[in-house]
């Protein structure tokens, strides 16, 4: 399964500049995707309400409509998108991704489950909505745990995991559609619109909450770089240059778990973010951990962020599910990935 | 594979065991549920064309979910049990590679873009939804050639799956009126089922089974690898397009008649590799016998568990198939290639 010129090392010595270029051009996608809606708002109007300077009108349309949503669109898929590098560095497989190893589709029953279990009979919540993200992370955790418990049991490899996580995830949809089926169909529409991945429900609290989540995994992440580029190599050469393998692909699976809960918990399943952002910047920075997990970052903010515009322009007023977009993006680019690299195996 | 204790012998005789069962399973079916008959109602009813109540309630409700049940289940076994040969992978199953997602989507876009509303012409659409996500996994899984590992089939699957999904959400974004319809389809299930999709599908179904059995010898080759099954004169390519092509189809025409029945198609096939020995020509009408019965069972169990409503069988399936496939993938019987 592993990828043989996934390992190989071209140098990439403009690589800052792509680093730059990056963080450019998601800061345009930005001020763009902040401007487009109903009523459209130049970059300027839109750097003026910023700075908190402009029309009254612009102030409150651009900080507590549009801001939260394009912040909270970005965070998502800047960890959706570490977490497919983490995990495709730990299971060293190009194809591994939080939505094919259940994690998805975990938190799914989560919020299905909530949903059912805390309404009543005239269809309203009993508790707070803003449970509904702790719901999706438990079932994130519970299900990337029996995952991680079957392998650990199997003794498997990368190739085992995704056997197990198809499995699991196969699972989860099926008590999912369940649920849906089960439940009246008020119930079923919300839950089907949280599955496919949104974030037009932004709320400033979601924001700050990821945020926090993000910046609290920074100083590991920070860490991590020089035992990835170890794991590069085979198993039994990374221990002789003294990396604690098992531990360290752990603490990488574990990281992984963490990032997609906490994006997965606001936006729903918004797919192949982390399977295709790693990819693109592994081609574009190369495979040194530093660049790669920076670049992934920024890759995986300007996906999101410009299927979140697409969702919102394409058949506009109506919205489509931003995890939609990126699924019809994503889906056709893996299933060349997955081609093109069973054909260089022939 | 347990090649010690299975015989042809012992096969054919566990066969012949499991057909009893099904009799016997098939007649529980006739006789169980919200209102229990005693057998000489049911034989009263069937054989004597009686007009009374109970007659009517079996002829017209009972007789045909369990005939519903028996067709659908022993055609999505076979099915199961064709892909997890050709692909070589103990996940493959109808579900897995997207057939309920092109039926789904079918059936969307027919309510949706056509306004189709009679069940008849959605459950063709769904059989050619179905075909064409089979069609489509498989073209990308030949087209990538001869290295294309199990996994990667399971990853064009469900990527597949994935996109069919995604337009189903943009069709019922833009017309949420077709919910409604959809969530009673999705259910999926034996019952209230028009008659007429099963006049047209079952003796489709049989006729792509009998065409299965010619493929069985064929088949074990396969299992081994490409290459030595080329070896000995087995069209590879050839073989495995017809075994594809008649899963696809065997699939295809059970979401028409039941619906997105799950986990079926996924554990018949293994438990029939516990059962009987690994050969093809005992392996695929066990698996058919196990999945028939698995069908009529949950359907039975769907009458009692939240009586005097009816649970949906896609739940009871579940229900069982969850533990089964744990146990299943726990085990190492679940690798089918022989190492």
């Amino acid at each position: 399964m592993t990828d043989a010129t996934y390992f190989s090392t071209r140098s990439r010595a403009g690589w800052p500049w792509v680093i730059v270029t990056l963080a450019v051009l998601l800061f345009v996608l930005v001020l763009l995707a902040i401007g487009v809606g109903s009523s459209w708002l130049s970059p300027e109007r839109v750097l003026l309400a910023l700075i908190g300077e402009g029309e009254r009108m612009d102030q409150v349309i651009v900080q507590t409509l549009r801001l939260p949503r394009v912040l909270l669109a970005a965070e998502a898929g800047a960890c959706l998108a570490l977490a497919g590098a983490l995990l495709q560095r730990a299971t060293r497989n190009p194809l591994a991704s939080p939505s094919v190893l259940g994690i998805v589709d975990g938190a799914a029953v989560g919020v299905v489950l909530f949903l059912f279990v805390f309404s009543n009979e005239a269809n309203a919540l009993t508790v707070s909505i803003h449970y509904q993200p702790l719901a999706a992370a438990t079932g994130a955790v519970v299900f990337a745990s029996i995952v991680a418990l079957l392998i650990w049991l199997d003794g498997g490899g990368p190739t085992r995991l995704i056997v197990y996580g198809v499995a699991i995830a196969a699972l989860a949809s099926a008590l999912v559609t369940l649920l849906i089926v089960l439940g009246p169909v008020y119930r079923a529409s919300q839950a089907l619109i949280w599955l496919a991945g949104s974030v037009h429900q932004a709320h400033w609290s979601d924001v700050y909450t990821i945020a926090g989540l993000l910046i609290l995994s920074l100083p590991l992440l920070a860490l991590l770089p020089r035992a990835m580029d170890q794991l590069l190599l085979d198993d039994d050469t990374a221990a002789t240059t003294g990396l604690a393998v098992a531990s360290m692909r752990a603490v990488l699976l574990l990281m992984a778990v963490y990032l997609t809960a906490s994006a997965v918990s606001f936006v729903g399943g918004i797919a192949f973010v982390g399977l295709i952002a790693p990819h693109l910047t592994r081609l574009l920075v190369g495979h040194s951990a530093g660049r790669f997990l920076l670049g992934s970052a920024l890759v995986g903010a300007i996906i999101v962020l410009a299927a979140d515009i697409i969702a919102r322009l394409a058949l506009a007023p109506l919205e489509l599910p931003t995890g939609a977009v990126t699924a019809l993006v994503g889906a056709p680019y893996f299933l060349f990935i997955l081609i093109r690299q069973a054909r260089s195996h022939a | 594979m347990m090649a010690a204790r299975s015989s042809p012998t012992h096969d054919w005789r566990v066969i012949a065991g499991m057909m009893l069962c099904l009799i016997a399973a098939a007649a529980a079916s006739l006789h169980l549920g919200l209102r229990h008959y005693a057998p000489w109602q049911v034989i009263d009813a069937l054989f004597n064309d009686s007009q009374s109540t109970e007659g009517l309630i079996i002829r017209t409700l009972r007789l045909p979910r369990t005939v519903n049940a028996l067709v659908v289940g022993a055609a999505l076994a076979v099915s199961g049990l064709l892909m997890q040969s050709v692909t070589r992978n103990p996940l493959a199953a109808p579900g897995v590679l997207g057939v309920n997602a092109g039926a789904a989507l079918a059936v969307v876009l027919g309510l949706s873009l056509f306004g189709i509303v009679s069940l008849t012409a959605l459950a063709g659409l769904a059989a050619a939804g179905a075909l064409a996500a089979t069609t489509l996994v498989f073209g990308i899984t030949l087209s990538a050639g001869r290295s294309f590992s199990p996994v990667h089939v399971l990853l064009a699957g469900v990527t597949v799956a994935a996109l069919l999904a995604s337009f189903t959400q943009i069709v019922l974004v833009t017309d949420e009126s077709t919910m409604e319809s959809l969530l009673f389809w999705l259910s999926g299930g034996f019952a209230d089922r028009p008659l007429r999709l099963l006049a047209i599908g079952g003796p489709a179904i049989a006729v792509a089974f009998i065409a299965v059995l010619p493929l069985a010898r064929a088949l074990d080759v396969l299992m081994t690898d490409d290459d030595s099954a080329q070896s000995l004169g087995v069209p590879v390519l050839r073989i495995r397009l017809a075994a594809l092509g008649l899963a696809a189809v065997l699939a295809g025409i059970s979401v028409s008649i039941a619906g997105p029945v799950v986990f079926i198609g996924l554990i018949a096939p293994h438990i029939a590799r516990h059962l009987v020995a690994p050969a093809h020509a005992v392996l695929i009408p066990a698996a058919a016998l196990v999945g028939a019965m698995l069908a009529i069972l949950a359907d039975i169990l769907a009458r009692y568990l939240v009586a005097p409503g009816e649970a949906p069988v896609g739940a009871v399936l579940a229900l069982i198939g969850v533990p089964v496939l744990i146990i299943l993938l726990r085990s190492r019987r679940m690798v089918l290639q022989r190492r």
